[in-house]
């Protein structure tokens, strides 16, 4: 509970900062603060999806349920963020380059994104035996993450996109300033944490949903 | 104006999803917990 509320304040309190310490930068202006949010919540949902491949191929292997339990926690979560950075970025667009959507090469990857995470959680509601369920849904989201990387790092170089440079340009360095450095991982790390929170959560309910079932 | 009230209402309703869909795992915890 205290390491709960502590979380939270940490994240409230370096919300605060990034409104009232970290400078804006000249180009984004007012809108610099989307970038503590949007950043953070895209970053936990490739973390996310990656954590439900790795789980995936780990059930594959040894058939325990506990991975199966972690890769579906992990998918969902990653689905709710994956909404959320939706969200953020397209209030982004709408003060950065006049409209909420403009198919832009990275609007269009994450909402493929979202169909086929959405694909898998109702492949999952479709499934009623739990092996079968666990087995499918695995090698689902295995496969599934292949097209993260393309759509989320690949997709934008091929094609002019408008949306702003990765984080670590392509000489391998972060330009920010460094207050706002600070901010962003202050809150990359928050982030993170949070979602070791809610998978732990789901994580449990999911195991008790199955000893119920059981029992 | 119109543009502040639409980000702090869409931000709003994103953290609320986020802590909705959080305490209603933890009540769900508990009521397996309870059986």
């Amino acid at each position: 509970m205290v390491l709960r509320g502590s979380l939270l304040l940490w994240i409230a309190g370096w919300m605060v900062a990034a409104f009232l310490w970290a400078p804006l930068v000249p180009v984004l202006g007012e809108t610099t603060r989307v970038l503590y949010f949007h950043i953070p919540v895209a970053w936990v949902t490739v973390f996310a999806l990656a954590w439900s491949m790795v789980h995936s191929l780990l059930y594959l292997r040894r058939r325990n349920m506990e991975h199966d339990h972690h890769a579906m926690a992990a998918a969902e979560i990653g689905l709710l963020f994956c909404v959320a950075a939706t969200v953020s970025g397209s209030l982004w667009a709408k003060a950065m380059w006049g409209s909420y959507w403009n198919w832009d090469p990275r609007e269009t990857s994450i909402f493929f994104l979202l169909l086929v995470y959405a694909a898998y959680l109702a492949l999952r509601g479709a499934i009623d035996q739990d092996e079968r369920r666990a087995r499918l849904s695995a090698v689902y989201s295995a496969t599934a993450f292949v097209a993260v990387p393309f759509l989320m790092f690949v997709v934008p170089r091929i094609y002019f996109t408008l949306h702003p440079d990765p984080l670590i340009n392509p000489r391998g360095k972060i330009d920010m300033d460094p207050r706002i450095r600070v901010v962003f991982f202050a809150l990359l790390a928050g982030f993170t944490a949070l979602y070791f929170w809610i998978l732990s959560v789901r994580v449990r309910v999911a195991r008790l949903e199955r000893r119920s079932q059981e029992a | 104006m119109v543009g502040n009230a639409v980000v702090m209402g869409v931000s709003l309703l994103v953290w609320g999803l986020l802590f909705y869909y959080l305490v209603r795992l933890e009540r769900r915890v508990s009521e397996l917990e309870k059986k």
